[in-house]
């Protein structure tokens, strides 16, 4: 499993709460989309822009936060020196083009961390003590746990077509997709089944409260980097 | 068949909101094209209503659509799209789980009428361009993707188009339940899944 809500916990030292990293995850996707590149928002972009990096870091995901960095510095590069000199088609693809990296890959990879970071215990339990009702927080573990393993699905069946020498020939994207998506939905059916049959195992549906040994704890920082993003969304919308 | 709500129902929802997410972000993905993006009502349900078709025909419980439609408008808000994301998100679920109540989550044809009723949460994906939210937001756009591109923008989407995307979203989602009805036929029913 590459990516997903993972089974271990990682002891590294600087461990947040998942409410903390819900809270940057919101400030940083708010303020990266709707945000404006000039005064202080262009700050605030700067800001949030850093963080999923500096975090990517302290999970020794070195590789994955170095293309991000790559990435981001591309796009704006081409966004500072290169799309005022060319104009027509091209400006405007590039424009789009970066217009989506610099404003979307932040926070898709401050999730990506969120989702990585965290086990579906740690996040179950904070959902807990947010009072968040169960049956919008098990949907949700099911669901990134799942995210992942569409990704694997996908790459699968992309194998399979090209053994069989289908894909490249199939030029009807409604045949296409006919392909690609039945044996993605036929995979999903059998997935739903077989996580329900585990959780029936897990005592899931057993009701009564529901148990933890992973330890989860609001501290200093953890504060400090709530209380932050709640400066910045409240600087963003003044702004 | 039991009536009770249960955990299985819970991650029934999951996956099936997470496939329908993932079909969906893959087709918003064109939709940053200035004219592609105002028939994005159109052309998004008729790919998401393949899966939503597989997810309808294993509904039993009320609720589930609308566990869905909390849980699309949260990712949606997350990722930046304005508030009212919320109001059109939960009332179309709503609306899909009476029409699906309607059918007593077994007839086909409340199910393609389910998948056009909850098409029309893609408008709270728009609405930015519309009435009291447009100047803001476009303004917002400019210094992001330049003013060509606002102005390709604002051109295509005057007031009178938010109406007719009620009805693209509509067809197109009878187009996207009809065609998932066939897909269902063609595939899941022979082998036994549905």
């Amino acid at each position: 499993m590459e990516l997903g809500l993972s089974s271990t916990s990682d002891n590294s030292v600087q461990k947040l709460d998942p409410r903390t990293k819900l809270c940057l995850l919101i400030a940083i996707s708010l303020i990266m989309v709707g945000g404006k590149t000039v005064g202080v928002e262009y700050i605030l972009r700067v800001i949030c822009a850093a963080i999923p990096f500096v975090l990517l870091l302290t999970v020794r995901h070195i590789k994955s936060a170095l293309i991000y960095v790559m990435l981001l510095g591309l796009s704006v590069f081409c966004e500072g020196s290169v799309i005022p000199n060319i104009s027509g088609a091209p400006n405007l693809i590039l424009m789009i083009l970066c217009g989506i990296i610099s404003r979307f890959v932040p926070g898709y990879m401050m999730g990506w961390y969120t989702v990585r970071s965290t086990s579906v215990s740690e996040f179950m339990t904070a959902m807990d003590r947010m009072r968040v009702p169960y049956f919008i927080t098990i949907p949700f573990s099911v669901m990134f746990r799942y995210f992942p393993t569409l990704g694997e699905e996908y790459r699968s069946i992309h194998d399979a077509m090209k053994m069989r020498e289908i894909g490249q020939s199939v030029k009807n994207p409604f045949i296409y997709i006919e392909y690609v998506l039945v044996p993605i939905m036929m995979s999903t059916v059998r997935i739903a089944d077989e996580l329900s049959a585990a959780s029936l195992t897990k005592g899931l549906c057993a009701g009564g409260k529901r148990t933890h040994i992973c330890q989860i704890s609001i501290k200093f920082y953890d504060w400090l980097l709530m209380l932050g993003s709640l400066v910045m969304i409240v600087l963003f919308f003044v702004f | 068949m039991e009536r009770k709500f249960e955990i299985k129902d819970l991650i029934t929802a999951g996956i099936f909101t997470a496939l329908y997410f993932a079909v969906t972000f893959a087709v918003a993905c064109i939709g940053f094209i200035p004219i592609v993006m105002v028939f994005m009502p159109l052309i998004g349900p008729i790919f998401t209503g393949i899966p939503l078709m597989l997810y309808f025909s294993k509904i039993k419980h009320f609720g589930m659509i609308t566990i869905t439609s909390v849980i699309i408008a949260i990712l949606m808000f997350i990722t930046g799209h304005p508030y009212p994301i919320f109001i059109f998100c939960i009332g179309a679920g709503l609306l899909t789980e009476l029409v699906l109540k309607a059918g007593d989550y077994q007839s086909i044809r409340s199910c393609v009428l389910g998948s056009s009723t909850f098409s029309l949460w893609m408008l709270g994906m728009v609405i930015a361009f519309f009435f009291g939210f447009r100047e803001s937001y476009l303004n917002s756009l400019v210094d992001g993707y330049g003013q060509e591109y606002v102005d390709k923008m604002s051109e295509y989407t005057p007031t009178w188009v938010f109406f007719t995307m009620i009805a693209m979203c509509i067809v197109g989602g009878l187009i996207g339940g009809l065609l998932g009805a066939k897909v269902l036929k063609k595939h899941f029913r022979k082998a036994g899944i549905v």
